[in-house]
């Protein structure tokens, strides 16, 4: 059952570009950053605040969930609410103080507490274990991934890569939190939210609590960020301080704009097409060194970056009138 | 704290014959060593239509800002409907019925003009988080009351039309309209207007005094409104209050204000009576 | 009508109550929030350490506490001899609890941190000032200067202050490029402020990892000597890090002379204060900014080879800075470079320091608590003038 595939290191030798197990996890790949970047475009693409910290929930939401199962005893079911609500209160407390604050030092606040929380997670090794991380909080998982497999094999399907359970799950997780996000925000509440963006001071002239609403728009990007980080923790059968750089967070914008702002659906296509495109890559025959494809990688979200930020900053799929980051 | 009314304060507005909805006592501000409002003292009767003039940088949108939350004043008291609101936030002040208008225009460009109208109406069970989750009906019941509301209105100010579309699509002018079309939404019993006629072509002007004077003598609601138009002050205001240099300096009806040596003073003084929309103070937000 | 009463009383959830908690934090006055805070910051202290054992400690300890609050609340207009106050404050404490040498032998790494930070950050503020521009990408001009310096020192063996030099002269010219190919274009279509940060993390990610591919992820060590020390008064200093704080400082120094003296320095802080202003009262603006960005990016290839002479290169070296960076340039007034440069020097010793608390690693933690504290109780930073934030 533990197949030692990881998303992030993948280090499997691929003979062809139809192997399923290869794409079975870019695909657990592409879901997570779904899922994580659905509670950004709540912040971004509708209230309007630049939530550069994402990654500090995810971090939390996995290191909870690892925390509680791993050390404590707790039930692997039990500690997925929990820890989503300790990613919640965390939401709570970055958000309180910062997020009163002009837009550029609310980027810089939220950056610097999520790599606090990474700081803290390297070196509190009481708690997390320092750089070596936490294992063995997923053996109820597992179990569950098992008879959904065998529950796919008697279907008749006999080869399924051992990371298709979790695939199916997350990308199952990811499409009703969009359904859900999308239902919402079409209600009188997300309408709230959608004035705030548009002008704050305009919506508190009319009556609403525009603080309130922006933390309750943090708190459900905490939410999201939490289940990513469930995501992220199974896929990879271990949590380390590593898988938390603030370059996720970044990643999280790249699939935000390519998908277009103000579209809950488009981080599904942000993420496919990007994971798509940088794990693509791996089939060009590159006469180059791991580290230097790895670099190029990078480089290649860096121009694209750049270049949807010149020349289309309503993302790359964004409607142009219903938001737009220039002005 | 409160800091007493000077000498140029006027008498308050028994004269008026009706109750003071609102009253402000003493209202300061200071911007670093400027004091951008300076002792303001005025009241305003129930269901009157006041103009708040005064040649530019007498300090009217700070005021405005300070009595509705958007700044904190440094001393002073405002009481609307026996509350006190000074300090409030602004969506508080906004709950208690005293609504306001922004001199250059909030319209929330990105969302259809129906949704700017159906955002201003108050209780709406589903703006609150636990009621869209658990109470979805009642939400959606009252957004069809407010859909109807707010279709009426955008017909009074020739706006059904655009009902659909994207706000940032409008003119000038129908923005203007927009705007004080959602701040009737909130069903206000105060009504705080900056410069509602700049911008706005004279029949539409025209139309909207009407339906000032209809609102106020059909729900009697109250309204307080900058305007550097003596015209339309003079014709339809029944009470001005003007402003200098942070105070209030006169205070009566039109043509008594119009004989005052302070206000003609205060307006030479300021070098120009200034024509409409050109107000450059308080734009800092 | 009864329409007016809504639901003023009722609707009062659990957000709302926080947030007027929050409200009436920030309406206390300033004196008295800086002198809850230095309680707070003593009592933490005394926490993360030790209580005074003896009664004399426990009367220097009262006093200490004493003069600091007095000296707060009296100091209430004057936030820049307040940050002295709390630095003061904090020696105090620590030499109640440490001894002198221990705590000076701090200090003077703090010192060479500090003077990174502070040679970074006064180009990242004046940019910021200037040129409303957040650049997440001023990291790699520090991590491309140190690489600078390591392809003349080492891959050609040339001694290290024509290293400096190259690197120098390379990262400002870096600077120039991007602003004749990205950040003047990018103002020619009134680009917000937004997008432009996003821009720079683009950026930021395209030189870090372009500098991956030609170097990989080895750590690399310039050819300094890394082991001798000069012993002074029972410290030890290690002779690069000496260097580091003596030229730090130095430039420091100048810096801030010719900000203060030279013609050019006057107009980069007029335009800082106001772009628009010192647009019409005839400044060539575009001049200035081409200035300001060699000053910036030269001054960040200098920090970058100073951090890569005290450590080692990587390719994250810049970006591990950066947030340290941004502290010091929200801690000291954004657009002031006076205050980036002090604010970037208390920085680096505030931040030594902490390691009597808490683990090294955990050090750049502190500062990152320290510019989202600064940020609560005065967004405006130390120096800054209070705007509308």
């Amino acid at each position: 059952m533990s197949d030692p595939l990881s998303a992030f290191h993948l280090a499997v030798s691929f003979s062809a570009f139809t192997d399923i197990d290869f794409w079975t996890s870019v695909g657990i790949l592409a879901g997570t950053y779904a899922i994580f970047a659905t509670g950004l475009q709540m912040n971004v693409g509708f209230t309007g605040i630049f939530n550069f910290g994402q990654v500090g929930f995810m971090a939390i939401g996995a290191y909870s969930m690892a925390i509680l199962t791993a050390e404590h005893g707790v039930n692997f079911w039990l500690s997925l609410p929990i820890s989503i609500l300790i990613a919640i209160g965390f939401g709570l407390i970055i958000g309180l103080p910062s997020l009163r604050l002009r837009a550029d030092y609310f980027a810089i606040a939220t950056i610097a507490a999520a790599e606090a929380i990474r700081l803290v997670a390297l070196n509190a090794r009481d708690l997390t274990n320092g750089p070596q991380g936490i294992f063995g909080f997923d053996n109820s998982w597992n179990s569950v991934s098992d008879s959904i497999e065998e529950f796919i094999v008697d279907l008749g399907w006999t080869d399924v890569p051992s990371l298709f359970p979790l695939f199916l799950v997350t990308w199952v997780v990811a499409i009703v939190l969009i359904v859900g996000f999308s239902r919402i925000q079409r209600t009188p509440w997300g309408r709230v939210l959608r004035a705030i963006r548009e002008d704050e001071d305009a919506a508190r002239a009319l009556g609403k609590n525009a603080f309130s609403y922006k933390l309750q728009s943090l708190a459900f990007a905490a939410t999201t960020g939490a289940l990513a980080g469930f995501v992220l923790a199974l896929n990879l059968k271990f949590v380390v301080p590593d898988e938390f750089q603030p370059l996720v967070t970044f990643i999280g914008y790249v699939v935000l704009l390519l998908g277009g702002l103000a579209n809950y659906w488009g981080v599904v296509v942000g993420s496919v097409i990007l994971w798509t495109v940088l794990e693509g890559m791996r089939f060009v025959e590159l006469p180059l060194s791991e580290t230097k494809i790895a670099a190029l990688r990078f480089m290649i979200l860096g121009v694209v970056l750049i270049g949807l930020m010149a020349f289309r900053p309503q993302g790359a799929f964004g409607k142009r009138e219903e938001m737009v980051l220039g002005d | 704290m409160t800091e007493p009314a000077t000498a140029a304060a006027p008498a308050p507005a028994a004269d008026t014959g009706a109750r003071a909805i609102f009253e402000a006592d003493g209202i300061v501000k200071r911007f670093g060593g400027i004091q951008a409002v300076d002792g303001a003292t005025m009241s305003v009767g129930e269901a009157s239509i006041t103009a708040l003039i005064g040649p530019n940088g007498a300090g009217k949108t700070t005021f405005f800002n300070l009595i509705t939350g958007f700044y904190r004043p440094d001393g002073g008291r405002a009481v609307f409907a026996g509350r006190e609101v000074q300090g409030r936030p602004p969506y508080m002040i906004a709950r208690l019925g005293m609504v306001r208008t922004f001199q250059i225009t909030k319209a929330l460009s990105a969302m259809p003009v129906i949704d700017n109208m159906m955002l201003a109406a108050p209780n709406q069970p589903g703006e609150r988080l636990r009621n869209v989750i658990f109470r979805p009906a009642a939400s959606i019941r009252r957004e069809r009351e407010v859909r109807e509301q707010a279709l009426e209105l955008l017909e009074v100010f020739n706006l059904a039309k655009l009902a659909d579309q994207y706000a940032g699509t409008l003119s000038g002018g129908q923005r203007k309209l927009l705007e004080l079309a959602r701040a009737l939404m909130t069903r206000p019993r105060f009504l705080l207007l900056d410069e509602p006629m700049a911008g706005i072509n004279p029949t539409l002007g025209r139309r909207l005094l009407d339906h000032m004077q209809r609102l106020r003598a059909e729900d009697g609601v109250t309204f307080l409104f900058i305007e550097h138009d003596m015209e339309v002050v003079m014709n339809h205001a029944d009470r001005v209050i003007v402003m200098a240099e942070g105070k209030v300096i006169a205070d009566g009806e039109p043509h008594e204000v119009r004989a005052d040596e302070r206000v003609i003073d205060a307006y030479l003084g300021g070098a120009k009576v200034t024509p409409p929309g050109a107000d450059g103070e308080g734009a800092s937000e | 009508m009864e329409a007016g009463t809504l639901g003023a009383g009722q609707e009062r959830s659990l957000g709302e109550r926080l947030a007027n908690l929050v409200n009436s934090v920030n309406d206390a006055p300033f004196g008295v929030k800086a002198a809850a805070g230095v309680l707070l910051l003593d009592l933490v202290l005394l926490l993360a350490d030790r209580f005074p054992d003896s009664a004399l400690e426990w009367v220097a300890l009262v006093a200490i506490v004493a003069i600091s609050i007095f000296a707060l609340t009296a100091l209430e207009r004057r936030p820049a001899l307040l940050a002295v106050v709390v630095l003061l404050n904090i020696l105090a404490m620590l030499l109640m609890l440490h001894d002198l040498q221990s705590v000076s032998q701090r200090g003077i790494n703090g010192l060479s941190l500090g003077a990174i930070y502070a040679l970074g950050a006064v180009g990242l503020t004046l940019v910021y000032g200037i040129l409303k521009l957040v650049n997440f990408a001023h990291g790699e001009f520090l991590t491309f200067g140190a690489y600078m310096a390591y392809l003349v020192n080492v891959t050609w063996g040339v001694p290290l202050i024509f290293g400096i030099l190259f690197a120098i002269a390379t990262t400002a010219l870096l600077g120039v490029a991007l602003e004749k190919l990205m950040w003047a274009p990018m103002r020619g279509r009134g680009a917000g402020m937004l997008q432009l940060v996003l821009m720079t993390i683009g950026l930021s990610f395209l030189l870090r990892y372009g500098i991956q591919f030609v170097w990989g992820t080895e750590l690399r060590q310039l050819d300094v000597n890394v082991t001798d020390t000069v012993n002074f008064l029972d410290l030890r200093i290690g002779r690069t890090q000496l260097i580091v704080v003596v030229v730090g400082f130095v430039t420091l120094v100048a810096t801030g002379l010719m900000l203060r003296m030279t013609l050019l320095g006057k107009r980069m802080r007029a335009l800082s204060d106001d772009l628009e202003l010192a647009e019409a009262s005839g400044i060539d603006t575009s001049r200035v900014i081409l200035w300001t960005w060699i000053f910036a990016a030269g001054l960040a290839g200098l920090a970058g080879v100073f951090a890569g002479a005290v450590t080692q290169l990587q390719p994250e070296l810049g970006f591990e800075l950066l947030l340290p960076i941004f502290a010091a340039v929200i801690l000291g007034g954004i657009g002031n470079p006076f205050g980036a440069l002090a604010a970037g020097v208390l920085l680096g010793i505030v931040i030594e320091w902490s390691t009597f608390f808490v683990t090294p690693g955990l050090k750049l933690a502190v500062g990152f608590v320290i510019l989202i504290i600064v940020l609560i109780i005065r967004p405006e930073g130390i120096l800054g003038r209070a705007r509308t934030v």
